[in-house]
């Protein structure tokens, strides 16, 4: 149900007719300077205004985003209190009382950057995943000479996953109908079952999308056609304003270059 | 002129299951032909046979008179010609958007960008999904998936169009749709054959009826004709159009004078009930 959710976002949304180059153009530059900083001023910028954009402009419902956000902050929190404690040498900040374990201010200062980074660079890709459909992300590869079967086979993959998430929703329905998670050892059986299941069926399903495609005079490579939109199209004005805010942000991380919180 | 013409042809599966058996199949330029028959009859594996998607183990395709030639270059001909769509919907559109679906045949076939562009755009006009372009295939309902299915065969212009259930999934209006449209596209010239074990549409639109069972064709002729022989009907696990068995307890329990061959539409059914009236009267 998420993926579908999630899919569904990138289909519609308030900025879905924007120029897909701008937006991956903006996006990435943005995460590259998320990561070339040294502080943690800069990510937390990023990530503040990418949230900004995808719930104000975008239009995306907050209730989603959050719950979208939710699994890399939690493991950008394990990771930063992993790091106070575990790394570095240093002045200790604070005492933990047991096995003399202790935040030492390097591990705090390191573990602070790269919880900031990992919120700043997922926001950059939240952007691109809840604005733009995955479609015209393949365009944009085909751009920059991916190879051209890796592009295939993502495409496929993409449309694929779908049709057996379907399939698994309504395995899984039909097990549960039937008592199979009614137990540990019941579920562990149950879902052992389904993707074994599942696994065939992609087979089949693999060998009649093949026949179909091949009744369409399929030779091996899928063909595209000329792409609607182009690089140039971005224009003037936006093309002004994203290099503004990142000349902004370069500058920022120029100057926030020695921050640290202790 | 028969454009589809198979001459005895067998075919086992690679396991060795018998699919087909000594199968004489004909689809006249310009019809309908319905090939009726229960699950896992050989109807699918028949269809494979006309486009050179499974080669016959003996026995002969033709399209349009000529041998099917199982070479490169003669199966992108036969595939222009014959388009078949697919019962799953599923597993025939692949592509991310509606619009890279119906161009994908369009694109294989080599045709310039303008031309495959123009022929998308009259392919969903004609089955009713413009302005879908770039939806993606799983944020559409089971009939419109099918409507796509059948705009990204139209795209290649087929001369034969052969459809593998047509109306298994769809709802009542979206069936009717589907035949609807199918029955156009026959008015403007296009052969159709279709497989289903929907005996209640078939007469409605089938010019010629053949029955499949087991790997066998074991009836064929107009849809009168086949649905005259109730015993064969039944014993291939079919069952007669609900009018025509109406028509036959009418017969057999009420001793009302309706005959064999029994109507098989409402309209048909509606003449010869009016017919009794006014002789009575």
């Amino acid at each position: 149900m998420f993926e579908n959710m999630l899919d569904s976002y990138a289909h519609y949304n308030n900025l879905r007719n924007m120029n897909t180059y701008f937006k991956v153009l903006f996006s990435i530059l943005t995460m590259i300077m998320s990561l070339i900083s040294t502080s943690p001023v800069v990510p937390s910028i990023i990530a503040v205004f990418m949230s900004a954009l995808i719930l104000l402009k975008a239009k995306t419902p907050w209730r989603f985003y959050l719950k979208f956000l939710l699994i890399p902050f939690s493991f950008a929190l394990l990771t930063f209190i992993f790091m106070a404690i575990f790394f570095g040498v240093g002045a200790h900040v604070l005492e933990l009382g047991i096995f003399n374990l202790a935040v030492t201010q390097d591990g705090f200062n390191l573990g602070l950057l790269v919880f900031a980074r990992i919120m700043g660079g997922f926001t950059c890709l939240a952007f691109l995943a809840l604005t733009t459909p995955m479609n015209e992300l393949f365009k944009t590869l085909e751009i920059v000479k991916m190879p051209k079967i890796i592009l295939e086979l993502a495409m496929l993959m993409y449309r694929y996953i779908f049709v057996f998430l379907d399939e698994a929703i309504n395995m899984y329905h039909a097990q549960e109908t039937r008592l199979g998670y009614s137990s540990l050892k019941k579920s562990l059986n149950s879902l052992g079952m389904l993707a074994s299941n599942l696994f065939i069926k992609t087979w089949l399903k693999g060998e009649q999308a093949y026949m179909a495609m091949e009744s369409r005079c399929y030779d091996g490579s899928i063909k595209t056609m000329k792409k609607t939109e182009s690089i140039k199209d971005i224009g003037a004005r936006n093309l002004a304003l994203l290099v503004l805010f990142e000349v902004f942000l370069v500058s920022v991380v120029y100057f926030t270059a020695n921050f640290r919180v202790f | 002129m028969n454009v589809i013409e198979t001459k005895d042809i067998t075919y086992s599966y690679p396991d060795g299951t018998l699919a087909l058996k000594d199968v004489e199949f004909n689809a006249s330029k310009g019809k309908i032909i319905a090939l009726l028959g229960p699950n896992g009859a050989g109807k699918s594996t028949l269809f494979l046979h006309f486009n050179g998607i499974l080669k016959p183990n003996k026995g002969t395709v033709r399209v349009n008179g000529e041998p099917l030639k199982y070479d490169k270059e003669g199966l992108m001909k036969v595939r222009q010609k014959v388009g078949i769509v697919f019962q799953n919907p599923d597993d025939q559109l692949f592509a991310p958007t509606v619009m890279e679906d119906v161009a994908f045949g369009p694109m294989n076939i080599g045709l310039p960008d303008e031309e495959v562009e123009k022929r998308v755009k009259e392919s969903l006009e004609r089955v009713g999904m413009e302005g879908m372009e770039n939806k993606a295939p799983h944020h559409l309902s089971g009939g419109q998936k099918k409507r796509v299915a059948i705009a990204g065969i139209l795209a290649m212009r087929p001369e034969i169009m052969v459809l593998d259930e047509p109306t298994s999934g769809l709802d009542p209006k979206g069936a009717s749709q589907i035949m609807h449209l199918l029955y156009q596209l026959n008015q403007e010239g296009m052969t159709i054959v279709i497989s289903t074990h929907d005996v209640d549409l078939v007469p409605l639109y089938a010019y010629n009826v053949y029955i499949i069972s087991e790997g066998k064709i074991i009836k064929e002729g107009s849809p009168l004709k086949v649905f005259e022989d109730v015993e064969t009907i039944r014993g291939a696990n079919l069952r007669l159009p609900r009018i025509a068995h109406l028509m036959e307890i009418l017969e057999k329990e009420d001793k009302l004078p309706f005959d064999k061959p029994y109507p098989l539409t409402i309209g048909e059914a509606r003449r010869s009930i009016l017919k009794e009236f006014d002789d009575k009267g």
